[in-house]
């Protein structure tokens, strides 16, 4: 009956199966960030005071310089995967761009802790006040998914570290995989950066 | 064909399967577990309603926490535990690789993975019955301040708080939407790219529009309610206070959070029954489905319409009356769309050749009903009358009219009409239609009278009106006994499905492959379906309603066929 007999089924290759996935999740938490943000602007209009005079101000200038370091990971992940697609293969220099992007977002969560640390010292806590409770849950939340993009990036560095080891890393299947794979987690890193200029003029900034 | 997969243990082949018809058939299985248990609660609680005070056969006696409780996992159940993984999670992965002519889905580990979490989130919610204080008991939409006093109550004990009741709720309603979302993205990527050649956009049938779209609906309004439900647990167990007025939180922010999901589901829920619906009356009428693609840009037009009504569920909770307005214009509006696609499945119908077989039965069962529910619906949706009639059995009877339809008749209607194709085996009709006509005439025996009981100022939270002369009056007691009298009858008529499922299942008559001479791609697979579905993989050559082309020697097309000389 079928005029041509596959048999293997149909796949669409415009937008790779992970591209897509990663695409349609992002836009699920881009409405999550927008769920909190929403809530944390609704709640500040209707407050009189903001922030609340007893609670310790945020660091502002130390997270400035930490957002330049956040940013500049998303650049340097950029050039990573430029040189990818110039050089067609996976090279060491390659893997050690991307080395650089995950210590350059390592530094970002490490400061954010310690500056977690010196808050907590300071008084402010989840039921200090609401401005607690909503720095944490909104800084928090991006937190997580700093730490989520560092564990991604370390799965892309150590797949493609393990592709090289065993020499698989010449073919041309290979190397189609990881580009598709790296398109699929640069996707997610990039988003992780692109919302926290964001958090950082609503929530820092007065 | 004997596929290479065939040779796996029991482990791999029927629990940790990665075989989207298997995935499919253990949410249908979870989904009809959890019906069980939310009809045994709703067994409870009727028959409270209707001899208060007396003890009740299969439980004892029900106090007024209890009963709260028992609704609000009722309703938690039935929407989140019986809706979506019946309708969107079962359906979706049985018909869509099928149905799209492929042999999977894109991610089938995160298909099973989404299982697994679904699974799990039902065993916490069963767990929540048994903590200290019991289920949580403020109704299904969990609204502040009931559902944040963990942390006063606990306080300061973290983990009491994280396993009460209310806590317990919160992190199994968050497991099951990440289950949801695992399986909503799955098939999103699944349509768009493992599409048979020649499946074009206006090709697909309807119903795999359709759960694309309650895919599509679902991910957009379910960040918001998980921003949400993150602040609630915080509330409860970190004391953070987002919903309390006393520190500068605001409680009407969960209703717009909660809402802003909460309606949109609805239409999650109503769409990929609206798709049964498109793929079985047009078989059983032997004719195209009525203007194809208007269906599919009016669900598209519903979908928009959808994030933009929530708040007509907060119409007493002191809003803004030109919001008020607003939001009941979007409400009646978004009957046009629907109306529009029950119009398409009744001009289907008109001069078609009716073929009045089961599938067809619940499928005109579920118009009518559904058509009282949304009748109902346009009243409810003015604010002025919603404000006398909020949370009473109005309201009630309203969303099951709409909700009872939607998950059961759509579900009955796609089961008794693809159980051939993935069973293999045919079921007894006349068990069926004796199952149908129960089911109908039981139904509206619990909930038409309950309308009259709404409007007569009856509330839905209250466990025992006999200190309320004015409210139980008669005839109004009398309507609540013949609302539980049916509601048990109604539940006794599902066992007639279950011993036809089983019976059927094991020695039921053998089917053949395309019983209901259909066009769509799975009816031109085996039945059951192979491992990999189809060898070789078609390829499509038209639309997917192809009845009674005047060119054709047979008055059914497949999709697959080339020309039709």
């Amino acid at each position: 009956m079928d005029a041509i007999a596959t048999s293997k089924p149909y796949q669409r290759k415009s937008v790779p199966n992970g591209v897509l996935a990663m695409i349609l999740l992002l836009v699920t938490e881009a409405m999550l960030y927008g769920g909190l943000i929403s809530a944390y602007i609704v709640n500040r209009a209707g407050a009189t005071v903001w922030p609340p005079p007893d609670q310790p101000r945020l660091p502002v200038e130390v997270t400035g310089v930490n957002t330049l370091i956040l940013l500049s990971s998303a650049v340097v992940l950029f050039l990573f995967n430029k040189r990818i697609n110039k050089v067609g293969k996976l090279d060491a220099k390659s893997t050690n761009i991307l080395l650089i992007t995950i210590l350059l977002g390592a530094t970002f969560l490490t400061i954010q802790g310690t500056e977690w640390a010196r808050l907590i010292g300071y008084g402010l806590t989840t039921h200090s006040s609401i401005y607690g409770a909503f720095f944490y849950t909104l800084i928090g939340a991006h937190g997580l998914h700093v730490f989520a993009g560092l564990c991604i990036l370390f799965y892309l560095y150590f797949s493609i570290r393990k592709a090289r080891l065993n020499g698989s890393v010449g073919q041309a299947s290979t190397f189609e995989i990881a580009k598709n794979k790296i398109s699929t987690c640069i996707l997610y890193w990039y988003f992780v950066v692109a919302i926290w200029p964001i958090l950082y003029r609503l929530v820092y900034f007065n | 064909m004997e596929n290479l997969h065939q040779n796996k243990s029991f482990w791999s082949k029927y629990v940790f399967s990665t075989d989207h018809k298997t995935i499919g058939t253990q949410y249908m299985i979870m989904g009809m577990i959890m019906a069980g248990v939310g009809g045994y609660l709703a067994y409870v609680f009727r028959y409270n309603l209707a001899f208060p005070g007396k003890s009740i056969p299969f439980y004892g006696m029900l106090g007024p926490q209890a009963y709260n409780a028992f609704v609000t996992i009722h309703g938690m159940i039935m929407v989140f535990w019986v809706g979506m993984p019946v309708l969107l999670s079962a359906l979706g992965n049985y018909l869509i690789p099928i149905m799209i002519g492929s042999d999977d889905m894109a991610f089938p580990t995160v298909n099973m993975l989404s299982f697994w979490i679904f699974a799990v989130s039902a065993l916490v919610l069963i767990a929540s019955f048994f903590v200290p204080g019991g289920a949580f008991g403020g109704g299904w939409t969990m609204y502040p301040p009931f559902s944040a006093q963990g942390y006063v109550n606990h306080n300061p004990n973290f983990f009491t708080a994280l396993f009460s009741g209310t806590s317990l709720l919160i992190l199994a309603v968050a497991l099951e939407l990440v289950a949801m979302l695992m399986g909503g993205i799955n098939f999103l990527v699944t349509t768009i790219n493992k599409r048979a050649k020649g499946m074009t956009p206006w090709r697909i049938p309807v119903i795999i529009w359709f759960i694309n779209i309650a895919a599509v609906i679902f991910m957009f309004s379910v960040g918001p309610l998980v921003a949400g439900a993150f602040m609630l647990l915080f509330d409860n167990v970190l004391g953070t206070g987002f919903y309390d007025p006393h520190r500068g939180g605001d409680p009407m922010l969960w209703e717009h959070l909660f809402w802003f999901f909460g309606h949109p589901e609805v239409y999650v829920l109503l769409l990929p029954s609206l798709g049964v619906l498109a793929e079985i009356v047009p078989v059983f009428s032997r004719k195209p489905l009525f203007a194809y693609k208007t269906v599919i840009y009016l669900a598209l037009l519903s979908a928009f319409l959808s994030v933009l009504v929530w708040a007509h569920h907060q119409f007493v909770a002191g809003i803004d009356p030109r919001m008020a307005t607003f939001f009941s214009i979007g409400t009646i509006l978004i009957s046009i769309p629907f109306a529009g696609i029950f119009l398409s499945y009744m001009a289907t119908l008109w001069g078609g050749s009716i073929r009045m077989k089961l599938p067809m039965l619940w499928a005109i069962g579920f118009i009518g009903l559904f058509l009282v529910g949304g009748l109902t619906g346009l009243f409810l949706g003015s604010n002025t009358f919603d404000i006398y009639a909020h949370d009473t059995y109005f309201v009630v009877a309203h969303f099951h009219y709409t909700l009872f339809p939607d998950i059961f008749f759509g579900f009955f209607a796609a089961f008794y009409y693809w159980f051939p194709k993935f069973t293999g085996k045919e079921l007894n009709a006349k068990l069926g239609k004796w199952h149908f006509w129960l089911t109908f005439i039981f139904f509206n025996g619990v909930f038409f009278l309950l309308f009259f009981n709404g409007l007569a100022g009856q509330h839905r939270r209250i466990n025992d009106y006999s200190s309320f002369s004015l409210i139980s009056r008669e005839p109004y007691q009398t309507f609540e006994q013949i609302a539980t009298v049916c509601a048990i009858g109604l539940m006794l008529s599902q066992f007639i499905f279950l011993y036809n499922f089983i019976t059927s299942f094991r020695k039921g008559k053998k089917a053949v492959k395309n019983p209901w001479e259909s066009t769509t791609l799975e009816w031109q697979s085996d039945s059951p379906p192979p491992h990999g579905n189809f060898n070789p993989y078609p390829e499509v050559h038209r639309g997917a309603y192809d009845y009674s082309l005047p060119e054709a020697k047979e008055d059914f097309t497949p999709q697959n066929v080339p020309n039709v000389n």
